[in-house]
């Protein structure tokens, strides 16, 4: 049997005082589809962080593929940051989709896609434009490949950031909140291109408060709260049929604000 | 004054002109590339380094421009720095500037958004890679306003150069003055070049400013 | 180079340093009268008025505060008044620091939100009382730290009333310079005084700005 893609087990984070992590279990298979959700300040984003290292865990493991990231074990039980070089290179395997997009603003939609292409695969300029021009078209972009992010919509940014990860090839994406920066008419389009990803088998850990695209895409839902995973297991269970009172809560109030 | 008192002056003011155009632009060159090596050597991870480029850009934004001259003029020859006057104004408008140009550079790499930095991180690419590819043009971009700025200013300073006696235009007019009798016709005709001058090179500078925003915001295009 | 020759010239340069101050703190006072004033016109309804108010901003902050100081020195000889060198040098101070804080000013004002203005309407407040209770007091608070670094900018700039015969900071260098054959020390020693006076200020300068930060949180 071989190691599931992430692996999570008792991460623990602190900013100052303040835990915010609180020893976080939760295992993420090929292929599958986890959606992370939960009130804010419950540190979804910061474990979402950790899986790519952006933010360093202080206590437990986070393994990609069984491969321990960001630290090194020593043979006398201590630990050590990993090198920067190692750590680039598990990262380079991990795509990232953000809150706020973070294309670079003074490089036009196809150059974004095609920047990490060149600096990071070490790819030509003729075979990175190619292949940021089919993964433009792949999240359907094609005619706005020349343009600079300033002149496209959120939605569509937002779409580039994602032809941006998914051009490295990752084994695996994360994404943090990707429709929450976006007006509510954009964010179909958004959900379209990510459930169009998991029908191909991408693996993918999703931060997220879009309950019916987390309902209908998730393979399961972990609930967060207060650093603590209070509840897992497929939609139907967290979703309908969960027995913990904070889950309910937190439902029942999306539930109130969402109707009308 | 007469006609032909400027027409036989004109070419000492001519190259009064000349002297002027070069000065600001050697010193503001040298400035900006000083400026930009302090502002990227102060992120390295050295304190005393960071205490010490801290120190200079103080010194050089805390006192006048023209104690600075003085020093490198002056003073420079009990130190064994012996400058002609030009060379002396050159460096001190270099070393001037670049005081403030490290500040505006500096600010300009502060102003591009961490999340612009995280991405870079994330798909691998090298701390220099990002700072090259990601940070830098995003900050030069920013910075553009000021350094038009401080050009206009540095531009402005170069009359100081006049007191050590480069030979720049306003030491041409005064001279002019003094041989000629018209103080106040040549001081006037100088206030006016400069305000012209200035005014000019601010109109430019707003439209280069123009082109770098119009660059950034044009759609599919020109690219 | 001789550290003592410095201090042997310290009660020269704390006295020039008094004169710096003094001539700067002049300039910077008459320049904020006449600066809003030029604000006033640079906000009024009146075009014209504006468009006087943006011409004399734009001349004295183009023309160099060198070219400046000397025209009023000859201009006002060029009508045979024999005026004293320290009424044209804190004239001249004055004039070009007026066109600065006059665009301080501005920017102040249109700094408070409008809908603050609007909010004031809507209660029935008069034109005099929104500005007397509402525009005037945060303009002023927010223009007290570029004002403050207006001020350090002056101070550095009076160095040039050296060259009409002030007997400030930089004029005493010189003449400490040439009289000691040591202008190392000279200047150095003068050079200190303004980074002293000039990080004090800047000082304050933070100090204000925290302060109005917090009452601002408040």
């Amino acid at each position: 049997m071989t190691a599931p893609m992430i692996e999570i087990s008792g991460v623990g984070k602190s900013f100052g005082a303040h835990e915010v992590l609180k020893g976080v279990d939760l295992s993420v298979a090929r292929s599958e589809v986890v959606c992370v959700i939960g009130p804010s300040g419950s540190g979804k984003s910061t474990l979402l962080r950790c899986v790519n290292f952006l933010e360093p865990y202080d206590v437990g493991d986070v393994r990609i593929e069984g491969r321990l990231i960001g630290y090194a074990d020593m043979p006398d039980g201590t630990r050590r940051p990993m090198s920067a070089g190692k750590l680039r290179e598990m990262r380079r395997e991990i795509g990232m989709v953000f809150q706020q997009f973070n294309l670079w603003p003074h490089m036009t939609a196809i150059a974004n896609v095609a920047e990490p292409l060149r600096r990071v695969r070490g790819l030509s300029v003729k075979e990175a434009i190619q292949r940021a021009s089919a993964m433009l078209a792949r999240v359907g972009l094609s005619g706005k490949a020349h343009a600079y992010p300033s002149h496209l919509s959120g939605g569509q940014q937002q779409r580039v950031a994602i032809a941006r990860a998914l051009a490295m090839q990752p084994r695996l994406m994360l994404f943090d909140e990707p429709t929450s920066a976006l007006d509510p008419e954009l964010v179909g389009e958004v959900l379209e291109v990510m459930k169009s990803l998991a029908a191909e088998g991408m693996t993918m850990l999703i931060v997220t408060h879009e309950m019916g695209f987390a309902a209908h895409v998730a393979d399961r839902i972990a609930f967060i709260d207060d650093g603590r995973i209070v509840d897992e297991g497929p939609p139907r269970h967290v979703l309908h049929d969960s027995k913990e009172s904070r889950v309910r809560h937190f439902l029942q109030t999306y539930h109130d604000r969402n109707s009308f | 004054m007469s006609p032909d008192v400027l027409w036989r002056y004109l070419p000492s003011l001519a190259f009064g002109f000349g002297v002027t155009v070069f000065c600001w632009s050697v010193g503001g060159a040298l400035g900006m590339a000083l400026g930009f090596a302090i502002a990227l050597l102060r992120r390295l991870p050295v304190p005393p380094l960071r205490w010490a480029l801290r120190a200079f850009i103080e010194a050089f934004r805390g006192t006048p421009f023209l104690v600075q001259l003085f020093l490198l003029y002056a003073a420079g020859p009990s130190i064994g720095l012996r400058l002609s006057a030009t060379a002396a104004g050159i460096l001190g408008l270099g070393l001037y500037s670049s005081a403030y140009f490290a500040e505006i550079f500096r600010a300009g790499l502060a102003s591009v958004p961490a999340g612009q930095i995280e991405a870079a991180t994330s798909v691998g690419m090298t701390k220099f890679d990002t700072l090259v590819r990601v940070e830098l043009p995003a900050a030069l971009i920013a910075a553009v306003p000021s350094i038009v700025n401080m050009l206009i200013v540095l531009s402005k300073e170069t009359v100081v150069l006049s007191i050590i006696t480069v030979p720049e235009l306003m030491y041409q007019m005064q001279t002019m003055a003094a041989e000629t009798f018209t103080a106040f016709d040549a001081i006037f005709a100088m206030a006016a070049f400069y305000w012209i001058l200035v005014e000019a090179v601010s109109r430019l500078g707003s439209r280069v400013e123009g082109r770098v925003t119009a660059y950034l915001a044009s759609g599919g295009e020109r690219a | 180079m001789k550290p003592e020759a410095i201090l042997h010239s310290f009660g020269y340069l704390t006295q020039a340093a008094g004169v710096t101050v003094a001539v700067s703190l002049a300039g910077i006072v008459i320049g904020f009268v006449i600066g809003a004033l030029i604000c006033a016109a640079r906000l009024s309804r009146r075009a014209w008025l504006r468009r006087l108010g943006g011409a004399y901003v734009s001349i004295f902050r183009g023309v160099p505060l060198l070219v400046q100081l000397l025209f009023i020195y000859y201009f006002l000889a060029e009508f045979g008044l024999d005026v004293p060198a320290i009424v044209a040098a804190v004239g001249g101070l004055a004039l070009s620091s007026s066109a600065y804080q006059a665009e301080i000013l501005r920017g102040a004002f249109n700094a408070v939100p409008r809908g603050q203005a609007e909010a004031a309407v809507a209660l029935g407040f008069n034109g005099l009382e929104i500005w007397r209770r509402i525009l005037l007091p945060q303009a002023l608070r927010i223009s007290i730290p570029p004002l403050i670094n207006e001020f350090i900018l002056l101070l550095k700039a009076s160095s040039l009333v050296s060259v009409v015969g002030i007997a400030e900071l930089t004029r005493v260098s010189m003449n400490i310079a040439s009289l000691t054959y040591r202008p190392l020390e000279a200047y150095l020693g003068g050079g200190l005084f303004y980074l002293a006076i000039n990080l004090t200020l800047a000082g304050f300068g933070a100090l204000a700005e925290r302060r109005l930060a917090a009452g601002e949180a408040r």
